[in-house]
């Protein structure tokens, strides 16, 4: 499902902001946070920062570092209680591997460890898959998800051919970017916690979000999901909205370049069920926002904090000294206007647009392995049985066709007209005249797919 | 306590320190490695919590303790499994705050090059090092050691407040149990006695008893001897000091050993190392002879002090002349009245307490019989008195 930083909405980010947030001095971290496990988290990526800065970088990576971990345990007795519990365990997962995919992704690891220990990251309202947990560094630049062990050995498997992966495209796609994996233990509940760098941007807020797979079966938003501040919508609502992105020409084949590649990359290793997540910035309204909460706030807030809208021109949640506030940089940022080298997913809409708007969009959720899933779906169709049970036997193969098929026409081209009910027909995979759009060479010959 | 001569011997020429940022606590020996790791670890935790206004009693019974357990990383420089236990964090760092060290500065004098094996022995063979610029000394202790410092921990601190750290006490700043290959070491940290530059040429351990109070054959054969009672009296060796420095030191330790005796301490001595000014010049112009080239990095009388260090001559303000020291780092230094020389003089070794010592006594007193077993019955009262006395006379 949707990773999600920014989703309480512009209107109560004004209302619960924080005004006059300050920010201790960078020397002093308390790790202070509303939960203990959050604590946990600021120690011990604090401490493996740390640790790591004083191991040598290595000229290249060795075999073993993927099997590495570095484990530490603290047992306090009548100390440092205020901010930590007194008993707990942190595991870092291949940390020579990551610190290699962070430098490859453009990320200082002190700056790293600044944005998740300074001070606490918030929580999310989203939902993952399963109701994973996912919290958002401070600074919205990194997102935290609690994952499973199952994913744990999922990425174990992986690992090795995705550093290559990421060696070979020199860091250049919309896979996610995994920067740290951890176990936690705290009151002996172990959680474990993937980092990837946020999908959406630190400062232009997103006003529209949708998870996008490809299939139809059962993809769109729930009425509970449409109540929420920042709903998530699917297929479906994308596709009955006549909704498309105005990436022009040289973007969009840029982005696909990149989307086939990934997609290709992850059939090989039998990886399905993943989904673009797409956030859409809507320069217009954010400036209207803007307008709005300073009329309502009575003082300056350069040191504001909300989830969602931002007191200065696409600032918020920014500490004054930290590199992302526009008072700091060199160029101050207009309105739609962002950092490639941080928003890294941002692409703004072509001149002539109706609108003007940026879009964030990447791939997200690449843990769930077909061999897996087939053993689930075998043991679900013991226990269900017939109509109704919609149990999918696409394999990975299929589902990155499927996927790159549809996502190739989310954007304005030389479109088709909207599809009509009739060619939506449940189990189907959308209008049969879409699979032979631009992208079909690049596959073999579209078929009919079986659902 | 390295002899001078040593020193030009074997002092590091050239040598490269890392730069600040990057520790690799690399040393001959995992123990040590494991105790810079530590140390550093420990100052760094410190420095994400808020100094208190004053210590809590539950400080004076703390601890923190971190396991390591690593699998395939980071095995270069460091065992993959230790532990490292600190002792009452806070109060310790209260200490080192009083006796005018700076956390930082504590933690990159042990950390930022391996501590030196020190040929120095303690007590029952106890093991010495110092820090590689020789301004604190690491000491390994036993467990007892380690819970008499427990019970006098909270007196001591006291004693210190009330004497704004200005005493011949030994300065305890940190206090250890590492955990490597399941063995458990306990060390403490105390500033140098000696200078972290003067070179000492003749040193004495002076407790004011005089049965057994003479170096052994084996002992002077060591290049810097530890003197006793008797040899002292044997060489006529003086100390000869201004009457306002006498009377200052002598206040001192009136008040240390009153203290002491009242915790019911003894068997302490007092460490006097002798600087000779005249003979420090002299080593170093010959070191410089045997120099093939001029390294430029060499010290007046200093001895492995990294170039960056504040204590390289090179880089303070202003140069110091030879037997001049900075009181605020040699804190023990006296310079003497007519003759060229720095005198270095502090109570050491105060842990051993009366009652454990009777105990003692008395099992060895079951066992022995008769003369020859010389076994003290003077209690901490006497010893602090004899003590003293000794030491005031050895001062005229």
């Amino acid at each position: 499902m949707s990773a999600n930083c920014t989703s309480a909405a512009a209107v109560s980010a004004s209302k619960t902001k924080t005004k006059k947030k300050h920010f201790i001095g960078q020397k002093v971290k308390l790790f202070r946070a509303s939960e203990p496990i959050l604590s946990v988290f600021m120690w011990g990526v604090n401490h493996t920062v740390n640790e790591l800065s004083n191991v040598p970088v290595p000229v290249m990576l060795m075999p073993d570092d993927f099997k590495a971990y570095s484990k530490i345990k603290v047992d306090n007795h009548l100390f440092n209680k205020e901010n930590l519990p007194s008993r707990f365990k942190f595991k870092e997962y291949c940390p020579m591997v990551f610190r290699n995919l962070r430098e490859r992704f453009g990320i200082d690891d002190q700056d790293y460890q600044n944005s998740l220990t300074r001070s606490a990251p918030l929580n999310s309202d989203s939902q993952g898959r399963f109701g994973n947990r996912f919290l958002c560094s401070y600074d919205h630049r990194f997102v935290i998800k609690t994952i499973s062990s199952e994913d744990i050995a999922e990425m174990h498997s992986i690992l090795k051919k995705y550093h290559q992966f990421i060696v070979e495209c020199h860091g250049n796609t919309l896979l996610p970017q995994f920067l740290g994996m951890y176990r936690l233990t705290v009151d002996g509940v172990e959680t474990y916690m993937v980092v990837t760098r946020n999908v959406f941007s630190h400062r232009l807020t997103v006003h529209r979000k949708y998870d996008l797979k490809g299939s139809t079966v059962s993809r769109e938003a729930s009425d509970k999901e449409k109540a929420k501040e920042l709903p998530t919508f699917k297929d479906n609502d994308f596709l009955n909205e006549g909704q498309k992105l105005q990436i022009g020409d040289d973007n969009k084949k840029y982005f696909l370049e990149k989307l086939k590649r990934d997609v290709e990359f992850l059939a090989t290793l039998k990886i399905m069920d993943y989904s673009l997540l797409v956030g859409i910035h809507d320069v217009e309204r954010a400036e209207q926002e803007e307008m709005d909460v300073e009329g309502a706030g009575e003082e300056e807030e350069y040191e504001n904090d909300g989830m969602g809208g931002g007191a200065l021109t696409g600032s918020f949640g920014t500490p004054p000294d930290s590199p992302g506030n526009p008072l700091n940089c060199g160029g101050f940022f207009g309105p739609g206007e962002f950092d490639p080298s941080v928003d890294v997913y941002a692409i703004k809409s072509r001149d002539g647009a109706g609108k003007k708007e940026v879009y964030f969009m990447a791939i997200i959720d690449i843990l769930t392995h077909y061999d897996a899933k087939k053993k689930a779906a075998h043991a679900a169709k013991t226990v269900k049985h017939g109509a109704g049970a919609e149990i999918s036997t696409v394999n990975p193969e299929q589902y990155s066709k499927r996927f790159y098929e549809f996502m190739s026409n989310i954007f304005v081209g030389p479109t088709p007209p909207p599809p009509t009910h009739a060619q939506l027909r449940p189990g189907g995979t959308g209008p049969s005249h879409l699979l032979h759009s631009s992208s079909s060479f690049l596959f073999a010959p579209a078929r009919k797919l079986s659902h | 306590a390295i002899a001078a001569s040593i020193a030009s011997k074997t002092k590091t020429k050239k040598k490269h320190f890392v730069a600040q940022k990057v520790k690799l606590f690399r040393a001959s020996d995992p123990l040590l490695s494991v105790l810079m790791w530590g140390v550093n670890h420990s100052i760094n935790e410190l420095s994400h919590i808020q100094i208190p206004i004053m210590l809590m009693p539950d400080d004076f019974k703390a601890y923190s303790k971190i396991k390591v357990d690593n699998h395939l990383f980071n095995k270069e420089n460091m065992p993959s499994h230790f532990k490292f236990k600190e002792y009452c964090p806070l109060v310790f760092r209260n200490l080192r705050e009083r006796f005018g060290i700076d956390d930082q500065e504590f933690s990159n004098s042990l950390t930022r090059s391996a501590p030196l094996n020190s040929d120095a022995q303690g007590r029952s063979g106890a093991r010495f090092h110092t820090s590689y610029d020789k301004r604190y000394v690491i000491k390994t202790i036993s467990s007892e050691d380690v819970a008499e410092m427990h019970n006098i921990l909270k007196k001591y601190h006291q004693f210190i407040v009330e004497c704004h750290g200005n005493t011949l006490l030994p300065q305890f700043l940190g206090m250890y149990r590492l955990t490597v290959d399941g063995d458990e070491t306990y060390m403490i940290v105390t500033r140098n006695v000696f200078s972290h530059r003067l070179s000492v040429y003749k040193k004495y351990d002076l407790k004011g008893s005089t049965v057994a109070r003479e170096a052994s054959d084996k002992e002077k054969a060591k290049e810097l001897p530890t003197y006793k009672d008797n040899d002292f009296i044997n060489d006529g060796q003086k100390i000869y000091i201004d009457g306002e420095n006498k009377k200052m030191f002598l206040e001192k330790l009136r008040k240390d050993v009153e203290f002491l005796a009242q915790l019911k301490l003894m068997d302490y001595s007092l460490l006097v190392g002798i600087h000779d000014v005249e003979r420090a010049e002299q080593e170093e112009v010959d070191s410089e002879d045997n120099e093939a080239e001029d390294d430029g990095e060499s010290d007046g009388g200093g001895v492995g002090t990294p170039p960056d260090s504040p204590s390289n001559t090179l880089d303070s303000t202003k140069p110091l002349s030879p037997g001049e020291f900075d009181p605020s780092i040699d804190v023990y230094a006296i310079k003497s009245a007519p003759r060229k020389e720095v005198y270095f003089m502090a109570i050491i070794d105060i842990l051993q307490h009366y009652d454990a010592k009777k105990k003692a006594a008395h099992a060895a007193k079951t066992v022995k019989h008769g003369a020859g077993a010389e076994i003290s019955t003077v209690n901490p009262e006497q010893y602090s008195k004899r003590f003293y006395d000794f030491i005031a006379t050895i001062l005229s």
